[in-house]
Order: structure tokens, then C-alpha cells, then sequence
């Protein structure tokens, strides 16, 4: 009786092997829409768990060998670190990839792949702050900022990788520095999304937040009256400009194929889809990010916000120094 | 002595048990390094405040609990009727979704301020701190103290007033002598609740950026990628619990707080004047800030966004809600019907703490148990495939997994609702029917059941509705595809969507609708 069940449960699975199984982080309503697309294009069906992604690292490590993953898709540099030395990933070769994606964004190995961009800026109340006076993160931890910065917890993954690219520039000493000078300049004590650092903004609760461009724009978008009025209140400016400066700070959503991975063709072939001119467009209208594709052009509102100067750090880098920004922010004391 | 019944209560115990022991072994190997870090750090603020929140959640849940079951147990008024029912809707709202609706109704640009500045104030309110992570915690888990203590009162009342009246006692009295140290089993397994539930809440305290331990598992497991000291800090939060439970039962004693079943009616004391007016503003403020205000707001932004949603594929994340929770609430309450009924009838030492032991999954955060959970499920489909039985991964990632995780989640509330209802029955009854030839089984259905009803149907609704609201196990655990209505809330306020979680929330608080109506409704006839 079970074996006959289980053989009709394996037959069942093998009818529908034309498919690939995804292991997501990304909760954005983008992604729903490229799944789909994506289907209608190659008649390969798209199986997701949405979850966060640590947990579900987690779960890919535990299932080993036997798991139904092909794909991990997350957003942040670290957990892509992460996962590769966990040995959650393995390597992939594609032409199309290695053209299209610039080589920062991607492991200099080949495990993972970034497929969008996001920038860590400032955004500023622009009655109380001219942005000529703004220049760097560094900036931020002087003085003349006391009782004026405003940023979520350190628990933010955002703020996590910022931090560790400070660590990789300056180095652990420095960036302990800085963290402690923002940290006693705090508006007030971190709560809430960076949505809300934007939201307090406008209240004239600080005068400058940290946050990613991508909220700024579902602010724009926003269907919520309170919140258009709050993305009138307030500016965007890039930091770390200057001509002898690194550029803003950046991170991805990236993809990686599971060491394990039953459907490694329809994987790739997956990633190559999500990298293609027309996903990225999706990605960068639909959810307001900045496509990894260097061939393609950010959506018009991105524009609108001027273009800027990248730190081009080698992005697997920042995940090496992941848990030494935690343990800093522990120790300064930004919760 | 080893019997069917003792037999079979300690494989159940130990199959619910066995990912939380994997969780412990988990945490073994911790580093001292990390653990070092932490207590030099934050751990004290994290500890602090997670005391803090605990000992004002549970002090304001009972005042609400216990002050809403005595006005509606006691005394006649009109509307009171209304009042049974809606004092226990404020528990379909999840926490977390609470948490983000006042945070948005507070907002700067928003309705309170627009309010407060056409007054000509120009000051801002900030909500998101400590004091309305309390406020809105005890708004939302009061309904344990509420559903339980309420039955427990129901039971005693007719008993114990009618003579105690007839000797000349007052009222109040009555009520303070008696009627509320007999409920104290009802007071505590409900308080155990809230407590439990607020120190593993993660998505309000994550938002309010309030350090709680839980938050601080994570940090540790997310953070610095060390799941195993996030795993010990758990094990540690779950012993603190055991703690407190074992020495409120050592203190607890021996007492007993049988009482003879009665059905005479009391009649209920008719409230006017003041008194009314008082009573009526005591009940409202739970409704209108727990329920009610957070409705009107889901409401709205379900109005305003039901094009967008409501799909077929709404259809099916209902349906999926609605059947996992029937599912988990009707096996949750068979099995903690026999695990109580177990301890009952042979009251050993080591029947007793199983029961308690059995309830260890609320004490810990969902996502830690789901460790647990996968661990072991992941051993078991191993061994599977090595010997030829199954060719993948046949349990991980599928409907049963979730189902158990739920099992080993809820279970405390299950047998907490009967374990209180148990102690109020005389064992004598059981007994007298036991003598009269009829077996243990027979009389479980005979005797007992028909008057634990009241409390079984509490415990269902408890179950259910806690299953409908489930977040952690259910994200990371869940087959492909397969979502909930809690989920896809989750998955758009994590993208800081809140608007667009309306018509989940609202769906979540439909379904609840469903068996709290019919309960309540049969209760009133």
C-alpha cells in the first residue's frame, strides 16, 4: 500500500520535472511578476518558499544532498557570502552573465550573481537641510550631527553591510569609531523601517537618514496620501562623492545555484532570464532598484534622481565582515 | 505502574518533545566565544527588558482578563450579551499586524496628528517605544486571561454563590474568598500563556525595536552566524520559563480546587448608575482599541486594495489557513484531552511533568523550534532513502511537517485549557463511575467530557485561531507554493507594504469569526 503510494508520488513528481524550485528571501511583488513571465516563456514551472533567508539557509544546509532546491535568491552580499562557505552553492560558467554583469557584482568564483543594485544614500529634510552642507557616511559621526542622524537598528542587513564596508576601507579600528560617533548622534533610538526614518524626517525628528533608494521610491509611489506628503518633504543625496572618494555604497539581491541543485540547466537559464533586458526593467520600474545589467538603464524615476559614482568594492568582500559589524555595533551600542 | 494509558502518554510526549531535544543538543556545541561577546554587550539590556515587558505584559493582561470575565460573569446589563462575544476578538488580530497599525495610525502625516494639530498642538507622539509595546501586547493576548478565567467563573458560580448567599456573604465577598482563589489554575495556565507568547514575539519587537531575548537569538543567529549560541540563549529563555511554572505549582501545593458541578441558576446582579456607566467604559476600551479601531482601519485598506487581491488565489490561501487550523486545533485537543485525562486518573509524579514537558514548544521563538523541526525531519528522510523505503525527501518541505510543527507549538495551549478545567472537576465522579463497572474510556466520555465541553471549545478556539495567526514555522518549514494568509501579511509588511496587508489580516479575522461565533453563540442559548 505505501509502496504504491509512493510510487504514484514519485511518478507525480517526475511528470512535472520540467520545473524549477526556489528558495527566496525577496518579498517583492517584481519577482511575482518575472516568475510568471518567466513560465510563459519557457513552459518551466517556477516552485517557491518564501522565507527569510537565513532560515532557509538553514533548511538547504540540513536537507544536504537530497534538497528540492535549485536556486537561492536573496537579498544582501553577506548571506551570499555566507552561503557559499556554508557550501550551499556551487559555481556556474555563463557567457551571457560574465558580459552583461559587471565583475563586482559578482563572486569572483562564480557562485552567486547580483541581478539588482541598491543604494545605501541620505536622505535629508530639505527645509532644514541644504544638501550642499551633506558629503560623506563619515561625515555623519561628527559633532555638528548631534541629535541629528536618524537609521534603523542595527539588526538591518543594510546597515550590517554598510558598516562592513567601512571595515574593508578603513578598517576595524576606524569603522568602530565612526559607528560610535553616529550612534551618539542619534535623533532618536532606532525603531521601525527605513520608510519610517523618512517618515520621522518629515516630522523634523532629525534632519538626515540613512536608507535605500528602492523605499524612497514605493514612498513616491505610494497609494497612501500621508506618504506622498512625506516624499515631498524630503531629498536624496548620494554620499562619498568627491573626486579622491570611494562612491555610495552598495548591495545587491543576488542568486546562487544550490550545490545540489536537481534542475541545474533550468537554473541557469533561470538566472540568465532574471539578468535579461526585459526582467531587469521589471526589477527597476516595478520595485524602484537599480539593474545589475550594465545595458540597461534605470527606470525614469531613478534618473530623475541624477546618476552617481559607485563604490566598487569587490562585493564578496563585505560579507567577510558581516559578524565583525554586529559584534561592533554591540559594543558601541547601536541597537 | 505501567498501563495502556501512561504507555501511551509517554510516546506522545516523547514524539512532541524529540525536536526540542534536537534544539538542545543543537545548542551543546556553542561557542563561548560568542556567548562571551553577547554578556559583555547587550545581553544584560536584552534580559532587562525582556523582564520588564514580560512581568507589565502579564500584569496587564490579568487586570484586563479577569476585570472583563467578572463584570460579564457576575452581573446583568444590557449589551452584556455583546460584550462575551466582542471581548474576545481583540486575540484574531495578529500582534505584529496590531503593532503596525497603530504605528501607522500615529504617524506624523497621519490621522492622529492631523487630529492633534488642527487642536493647534504642534508636538509629535512617537508610539514606537516600550510603553505601547505593552499596551498593545496585553490588547492583544488579554483574551487568554479572558476565555480561560471566564469558564473557570461560569463553573464556580452557581456552586458557590447561591449558598454562600443564602449564609448571608456578600457578593464581593463571595468573589474575592472564594471565586477567585478557586480560578487560580484558570489564572495561571492563562498568564503561563501570555508570558510565553510575549517573550517569543518577534515581529512587533522587531519593528518597535524593543530587545527582547528573541531579538537577541537572532542577532546572534543572523548577525554573527552562530546559530548555536542563538540556539542556547532559547534553551536558556525556555528554563527561565520551567522556572517560574515549577515554583508557582510547588507553591500552589496540594490545594485543591474540586467543586461540585451545579447547573442551578444564580441570578446575576443588575448593574445601575455609575456603576454601569464605569462597567460599560471598562469593557469598551479592549473592544475599541483591540479590536474594533484596528478593524475599521484593516477595513479601509482592504477596501481600498481588495482589486488587487482578491483572486482565486485568495480563495486558496483561505482555504489553506482555514484547514491547517481546523486540522492542528481538533488533533491538538484530542491529544491534550487524553494527555490530561492521563495524569488525571493516575496521577503519577512523572504523569505531571509531562504534562508540563510537553508544553515546552511555546516557550521558545518559532523559528527556533522549526531548527528542531527540520533536524529531526531531515534524519528521519535520510534514513528513509539509505534504506530504499523512499528516493527523496518525502516528509521535509511537506503538509505533515507543518501540521506536527504546529502540534509541538500549540500544544501548551491545549493542555493548559484542560489541565485548568481538569482541576476543577472532583476526581470522584470518576471514581463513582468507575464502580459502577464502566472503563476508563467509557467514563472519560461519560463523566468528564460532558463537563469539560466549555473549556475544550476555548482551547479549540485558542488553537485555531494562534494556528491562523502562525508566522515563523510556517515560512520557513512550508512545502512549495503553499502560503497563508499570515504569510502573505508577513511577506508584504516585511517589504514595508502595510496597506497591503489589510485583506489578509482581515481574512484572518473572518475565519477566526467562524468558530468563535458558533461557540459563543451556543454558550448564550
Amino acid at each position: 500500500m505505501i509502496k504504491t503510494f509512493l510510487s504514484v508520488a514519485v511518478l507525480f513528481i517526475s511528470l512535472q520535472a520540467n520545473e524549477v524550485n526556489i528558495y527566496t528571501h525577496r518579498h517583492y511583488p517584481s519577482d511575482e511578476i518575472l516568475f510568471k513571465n518567466f513560465t510563459e516563456k519557457t513552459g518551466i514551472k517556477v516552485n517557491v518558499v518564501q522565507a527569510n533567508a537565513d532560515q532557509i539557509m538553514k533548511r538547504l544546509e540540513e536537507e544536504g544532498k537530497y534538497t528540492p532546491a535549485d536556486l537561492l535568491l536573496t537579498v544582501d552580499v553577506g548571506r551570499l557570502t555566507y552561503a557559499k562557505e556554508k557550501d550551499l552553492l556551487q559555481p556556474i560558467q555563463s557567457k551571457f552573465l560574465e558580459e552583461v554583469i559587471p565583475s563586482n557584482l559578482r563572486d569572483n568564483e562564480g557562485y552567486w550573481v547580483g541581478v539588482t543594485k541598491r543604494a545605501r544614500v541620505l536622505v535629508y529634510n530639505i527645509d532644514s537641510v541644504d544638501p550642499k552642507s551633506l558629503s560623506s557616511y563619515e561625515s555623519l559621526a561628527e559633532k555638528k550631527y548631534k541629535g541629528d542622524i536618524l537609521t534603523q537598528s542595527s539588526s538591518s542587513i543594510y546597515n550590517q553591510s554598510l558598516l562592513a564596508s567601512i571595515i574593508a576601507h578603513k578598517g576595524e579600528k576606524e569603522a568602530k569609531a565612526w559607528a560610535k560617533g553616529v550612534r551618539s548622534n542619534f535623533a532618536r533610538r532606532p525603531t521601525g523601517s527605513d520608510r519610517d526614518q523618512m517618515r520621522a524626517l518629515a516630522a523634523g525628528i532629525g534632519k538626515v537618514a540613512i536608507v535605500n533608494t528602492y523605499y524612497v521610491g514605493q514612498l513616491i509611489h505610494s497609494k497612501s496620501f500621508s506618504d506622498k506628503a512625506v516624499a515631498e518633504m524630503i531629498g536624496i543625496f548620494f554620499p562619498n562623492q568627491g573626486v579622491d572618494e570611494r562612491g555610495t555604497h552598495i548591495n545587491i539581491s543576488g542568486i546562487g545555484v544550490t550545490k545540489y541543485a536537481k534542475h541545474k540547466d533550468n537554473a541557469i537559464q533561470f538566472i540568465e532570464f532574471l539578468c535579461s533586458k526585459e526582467s531587469q526593467e521589471i526589477f527597476t520600474s516595478v520595485n524602484y532598484e537599480y539593474p545589475a545589467n550594465k545595458n540597461v538603464a534605470p527606470s525614469k524615476l531613478l534618473q530623475s534622481w541624477g546618476s552617481f559614482k559607485e563604490d566598487h568594492i569587490e562585493l564578496y568582500k563585505l560579507g567577510q565582515f558581516n559578524a565583525t559589524a554586529v559584534k561592533i555595533f554591540n559594543e558601541v551600542g547601536w541597537y | 505502574m505501567m498501563n495502556r494509558w501512561s504507555f501511551f502518554n509517554y510516546i506522545l510526549t516523547f514524539i512532541i518533545v524529540l525536536p526540542i531535544a534536537f534544539v538542545i543538543n543543537h545548542a551543546l556545541g556553542s561557542e563561548t566565544q560568542t556567548l562571551v561577546h553577547l554578556k559583555e554587550t547587550i545581553l544584560s539590556e536584552y534580559i532587562s527588558s525582556t523582564l520588564i515587558l514580560v512581568f507589565a505584559v502579564g500584569f496587564l493582561s490579568l487586570i484586563l482578563g479577569i476585570g472583563t470575565a467578572y463584570l460579564t460573569t457576575f452581573y446583568q446589563f444590557r449589551f452584556v450579551g455583546f460584550f462575551v462575544f466582542a471581548l474576545a476578538l481583540p486575540f484574531a488580530i495578529p500582534t505584529y499586524i496590531m503593532g503596525y497599525i497603530y504605528s501607522d495610525i500615529f504617524g506624523y502625516f497621519n490621522h492622529f496628528h492631523i487630529f492633534v494639530r488642527s487642536l493647534g498642538i504642534k508636538e509629535y507622539f512617537n508610539v514606537l517605544n516600550i510603553y505601547s509595546v505593552i499596551l498593545i501586547m496585553s490588547l492583544a493576548l488579554y483574551p487568554y486571561v479572558y476565555l480561560l478565567v471566564k469558564a473557570s467563573f461560569e463553573k464556580s458560580k452557581s456552586a458557590l454563590l447561591n449558598p454562600a448567599l443564602s449564609l448571608g456573604s456578600s457578593r464581593k465577598k463571595v468573589f474575592l474568598k472564594i471565586i477567585l482563589p478557586l480560578s487560580r489554575p484558570a489564572i495561571v495556565g492563562s498568564l503561563a500563556l501570555v508570558m510565553m507568547e510575549t517573550i517569543s514575539e518577534y515581529g512587533i519587537t522587531e519593528y518597535y525595536n524593543i530587545k527582547t531575548l528573541t531579538p537577541a537569538i537572532f542577532n546572534t543567529w543572523f548577525g554573527l552566524h552562530d546559530s548555536k549560541s542563538a540556539t542556547y540563549l532559547a534553551v536558556m529563555a525556555m528554563l527561565m520559563v520551567l522556572i517560574v511554572l515549577a515554583i508557582e505549582k510547588y507553591n500552589r501545593g496540594k490545594a485543591s480546587y474540586k467543586i461540585e458541578n451545579s447547573n442551578a441558576e444564580v441570578e446575576k446582579q443588575q448593574l445601575k448608575g455609575y456603576k454601569l456607566y464605569l462597567t460599560y467604559f471598562f469593557l469598551s476600551l479592549p473592544v475599541i482599541f483591540g479590536f474594533l479601531i484596528p478593524l475599521i482601519w484593516i477595513g479601509v485598506y482592504s477596501y481600498e486594495y481588495a482589486a488587487k487581491f482578491l483572486d482565486d488565489k485568495f480563495l486558496t490561501i483561505l482555504t489553506n489557513s482555514f484547514t491547517t487550523s481546523m486540522l492542528t486545533a481538533f488533533i491538538i485537543m484530542v491529544l491534550a484531552f487524553f494527555v490530561a485525562y492521563t495524569s488525571r486518573i493516575f496521577p503519577t509524579a512523572l504523569n505531571k511533568y509531562l504534562s508540563k514537558i510537553i508544553s515546552l514548544g511555546f516557550t521558545m521563538p518559532g523559528a527556533v523550534i522549526a531548527i528542531g523541526i527540520i533536524m529531526l525531519f531531515t534524519d528521519i528522510d535520510k534514513w528513509l532513502i539509505e534504506n530504499y523505503i523512499t528516493k527523496t525527501l518525502f516528509l521535509s518541505g511537506s503538509f505533515f511537517t507543518l501540521l506536527f510543527a504546529y502540534m509541538v507549538r500549540f500544544f501548551a495551549i491545549g493542555v493548559n485549557t484542560v489541565d485548568s478545567s481538569f482541576e476543577r472537576i472532583s476526581i470522584d465522579l470518576n471514581k463513582a463511575s468507575r464502580s459502577l463497572g464502566y472503563s476508563y474510556f467509557k467514563t472519560l466520555f461519560k463523566v468528564e467530557l460532558p463537563l469539560m465541553k466549555n473549556a475544550l471549545f476555548f482551547g479549540f478556539i485558542l488553537v485555531f485561531i494562534s494556528t491562523i495567526k502562525e508566522l515563523p514555522l510556517t515560512l520557513v518549514l512550508r512545502p512549495f507554493n503553499y502560503d497563508t494568509l499570515a504569510t502573505k501579511a508577513y511577506v508584504l509588511a516585511n517589504a514595508q507594504m502595510l496597506h497591503e496587508t489589510a485583506i489578509y489580516a482581515l481574512g484572518i479575522i473572518v475565519i477566526s469569526l467562524i468558530p468563535l461565533t458558533i461557540i459563543i453563540l451556543k454558550r448564550q442559548v
